[in-house]
């Protein structure tokens, strides 16, 4: 501790960079202007969602068990995910302008991550009192955290790796966000079972203890988020770079300027991941009694499209940049995703081909899909299309998951399963409507990567003359 | 393409309903309570099911264990003659007759004996508990059953024999064990959970088993049921998977104890249930216990000694009996020990057992969902070939 004090100290002197490096040798990994530190940084950054990723579906991992211990319904099991989503419609547009103008990214960060902290003690303490309600108000609070921390997370990896490895370090932060969700689908109903074993029962103890275990992870994130501020403000001090800022600016209004392509953009988003989020929420269950999967092997396959979208992101990542042709991409993910919502539902098959199908379209979707966005608006309102775009996924997300549950309670799973169905249909007729639009409008949308490349040339080129 | 095969196959399913129809077949059901005796010590219920130049006689009764004889008949004018005397001596065989005796096609009967209850903790597979896993099994023969005066309704063809044990004496058993009988004129499905879809030819039994207290932390229960065949037949245990749950939430399998088919025309009859109990008398979904059934016991199997199927069908010769258990309870849930409330329904009629269909709202809902996005490619298509063709007739007009 004394020497970070004296650290700081010699920092705050404020020596220009470059004779700081020079006069003043540091080791690598100390040194924020080289690659050592940054990989450092990094790892801190892939950590720091950790947390939040592992507890936001530990409902799912402990369905069964927080159903049975707290008594309650399917519909309540699912207000868990909807209240995790409500905070976030609004929070959407918030969440750039708290880091920019009022924290700043480093206190941005520290409050998110108790907010995810604090959220999951409260959750934790609600099972414990046997209060379902309090377990909500849990869900709200790390809900309220959850969401801004992977926008703050997203502005760290701009300020330090802008222009060098920014995309590969976007692609490893999601994939630590899928290993954090894997590891607590896998792990957590194990936690349980240990602490039923040493308290002797089930029950709401049990589960809240295990959630409390579950909460370590919010500690470990908050942890970096500690150091990775102290890092920040050190390399702030010697590099004499500025502090990060998401840079994004949202302008309501901008609303009102929306084309019908980012409107269909915004349908396709909504309609697809109700049909993964909720499904991934209520899955266990699934393939415990429809396909008599043990409880270890459920938790497996429900996690499948977490572990295979991992790897596959940043690779699809590549594969869309260099081919274009976002629209078809699209086409097929959502066709894709069809076939499996309908495998699962019409047939006894096996589901991991099913589940493994799910996991790629869903891994191909979010790479073609979100950049679209990017062509379809002016580069001044993009703030406000993304804000918007998670805003509404969130609304949907929330409505969604509490239907979902209801559906399940009174029609089961195949009525549950067409449901779904029916909502990834309505995404491919968006996204077969966005391909006509496109191809009426002469939009760019569906054109491969060299034609962009070669209009791009000519837009430079015409500048110039 | 999709959509005019999704039409054919609701048009396919709408003829097969239209054609089939034997959920429209009608039966008069009456009921009829100790039919030639005043007294209510025991307990008869004579369910008399009319239909066209057939009879269906289900006869439920307490004397003994819990049984229901089913009796098929070719006539309208079949009736049940019960000798008192006999049915409630020592020897009761041939006290119940159907006469005509020769318009009897088909009979069968389905005893319920005992209810097992064994320790858990291990695990709540009953073919795998150990002997020192069991308590005392409850003998429904040695209950005290209820007068059934007052518990049966014309107007609901309803009936409940519910008993209490009745060698406990005085060590404070509180709690019962009924069996609610219910007939069916026509075909349709239950309100209340599992929603058994049941016809004229069936009526169902719920075993319901309240407040009786579980002897040990993590007690399960099994039901044991005897199910006999006549002649040479033999009873065949069935399960049917099946993808539809939207009727019985979350539970994809039906279970059902069938005659094996035969080639002389003898008729056939099944048992037929949803592999869940309920934990509640008002149940949700969340209350499902699940059950599980064994393979079915044939090798020297003999009805328990008294019941209305001994003073049917009299000493074994002539039929071959088929056991079978059925458990409630799997791993981790102690639902029972909460509420001290389960009820499992089965369903047990003559012929054969109702098949599940896809309701209409899921066909629609599959058509339009996926019919829509089809429709709309094609007719884009359409016009996308449609504006091409244009502009290049514009392309060439300059020329001329």
């Amino acid at each position: 501790m004394a020497t970070m004090e004296e650290e700081e100290e010699a920092l705050l002197e404020g020596e220009p960079p470059a004779e700081a490096s020079e006069g003043k040798p540091m080791p690598a990994l100390c040194d924020p202007s080289r690659l050592a530190h940054r990989l450092l940084v990094l790892a801190l950054m892939c950590f720091l969602g950790f947390g939040s990723y592992f507890c936001y579906d530990n409902p799912a991992a402990l369905q069964t068990q927080v159903q049975r211990d707290m008594k309650v319904n399917t519909a309540q099991f699912m207000a868990l995910y909807a209240w995790y989503s409500w905070p976030n419609v609004v929070l959407c547009f918030f969440g750039g302008f708290l880091i920019d103008r009022v924290f700043g990214i480093r206190w941005g960060t520290i409050i998110f991550s108790c907010f995810v902290c604090i959220g999951q003690v409260i959750f934790a303490m609600g099972a414990i009192s046997n209060t379902f309600w309090l377990m909500e108000a849990g869900r709200f609070v790390f809900g309220i955290g959850g969401e801004s921390l992977a926008v703050a997370q997203n502005t760290y990896a701009v300020s330090w790796f802008k222009g060098k490895e920014l995309n590969l370090v976007f692609g490893l932060q999601l994939s630590m966000a899928r290993i954090g969700s894997t590891v607590n689908m896998n792990i957590m109903g194990w936690v349980y079972s240990k602490v039923q074993d040493l308290l002797g029962s089930t029950g709401h103890t049990t589960l809240g203890v295990a959630l409390f275990i579950g909460g370590v992870t919010c500690i470990f994130s908050l942890i970096c988020a500690l150091i990775l501020a102290y890092l920040d403000k050190r390399a702030e001090k010697i590099l004499c770079k500025e502090q990060g800022k998401t840079g994004e600016v949202i302008k309501l209004t901008d609303v009102k300027d929306f084309s019908l392509s980012l409107w269909l953009i915004f349908i396709i988003c909504v309609c697809y991941y109700v049909a993964v989020f909720p499904f991934i929420g209520l899955g266990k269950v699934f393939f415990i009694e429809k396909f008599k999967f043990s409880s270890q092997e459920a938790s497996a396959i429900n996690s499948i499209v977490y572990v295979i979208s991992a790897p596959m992101s940043p690779v699809f990542g590549f594969l869309v940049d260099r081919v274009g042709k976002n629209i078809t991409w699209v086409i097929c993910a959502v066709v894709t995703t069809l076939t499996a919502h309908i495998m699962l539902a019409f047939t006894f098959w096996n589901p991991w081909v099913a589940m493994c199908l799910l996991g790629v379209a869903y891994s191909l979707l979010a790479c073609a899909l979100w950049p679209m966005v990017a062509f379809v608006v002016p580069e001044h309102q993009l703030g406000t299309a993304y804000g918007f775009m998670q805003s509404i996924q969130n609304l949907g997300l929330a409505i969604i998951s509490i239907a979902a549950g209801m559906i399940l309670d009174s029609r089961g799973y195949l009525f549950l399963e067409i449901f779904f169905s029916a909502c990834v249909c309505l995404s491919l007729i968006a996204v077969v409507m966005l391909y006509f639009v496109n191809y009426f409008r002469g939009g760019d949308l569906n054109l491969s990567a060299k034609k962009r490349e070669k209009l791009q040339k000519l837009a430079v080129d015409e500048k110039e003359i | 393409m999709r959509v005019s095969l999704l039409l054919l196959c609701l048009g396919s399913v709408g003829v097969s309903m239209a054609t089939e129809r034997p959920e429209a077949y009608r039966r008069k059901v009456s009921l009829e309570y100790n039919p030639g005796w005043n007294s209510s010590e025991a307990n008869l219920l004579h369910i008399r099911a009319v239909g066209q130049n057939d009879t269906l006689h289900f006869v439920w009764s307490t004397i003994g264990a819990p049984t229901m004889v089913l009796v098929y008949t070719g006539s309208e004018t079949s009736s049940l003659h019960v000798n008192w005397t006999k049915l409630l001596s020592n020897s009761p065989f041939g006290a119940i007759r159907v006469e005509p005796e020769e318009s009897v096609l088909y009979s069968t009967a389905v005893v319920f004996a005992k209810v097992y209850e064994y320790n858990g903790t291990n695990t709540s597979d009953l073919s795998k508990a150990l002997a020192g896993d069991f308590y005392p099994a409850y003998d429904l023969a040695n209950f005290t059953w209820d007068s059934l005066d007052g518990k049966w309704n014309q107007s609901d063809l309803t009936a409940t024999f519910r008993g209490v044990c009745a060698d406990h004496g005085g060590t404070g058993w509180n709690g019962s064990i009924a069996f609610q009988v219910t007939a069916f004129e026509g075909s349709d499905r239950d309100a209340p959970l599992p929603r058994l879809l049941h016809s004229a030819n069936s009526s169902k039994v719920a075993f319901v088993m309240h407040g009786v207290a579980p002897r040990g932390k993590q007690s399960r229960f099994a039901l044991e049921i005897f199910a006999l065949e006549e002649g040479s037949g033999r009873k065949e245990l069935q399960s049917v998977r099946s993808i539809d749950d939207e009727y019985t939430p979350t539970i994809f399998e039906m279970a059902q104890l069938v005659s094996r088919p035969r080639n002389d025309s003898v008729g056939s009859s099944f048992v037929q249930w949803k592999t869940a109990a309920y934990a509640s008398p008002d149940a949700q979904r969340t209350d499902t216990i699940h059950c599980q059934y064994y393979p079915l016991r044939t090798a020297n199997l003999s009805l328990p000694g008294r019941s209305l199927a001994y003073a049917f069908f009299g000493p074994e010769a002539h039929y071959a009996v088929a056991g079978l258990n059925v458990s409630f309870g799997g791993e981790d849930s102690e639902a029972y020990q909460e509420k001290r409330y389960l009820s499992w329904s089965a369903l047990i009629g003559y012929g054969e057992p109702p098949e599940d269909m896809f309701s209409t709202l899921v066909m629609v809902i599959l058509a339009v969902a996926l019919g829509t996005p089809v429709l709309l490619l094609v007719a884009g298509g359409i016009t996308v070939c449609v504006a091409a063709q244009k502009r290049r007739y514009s392309e060439y007009d300059p020329i001329n």
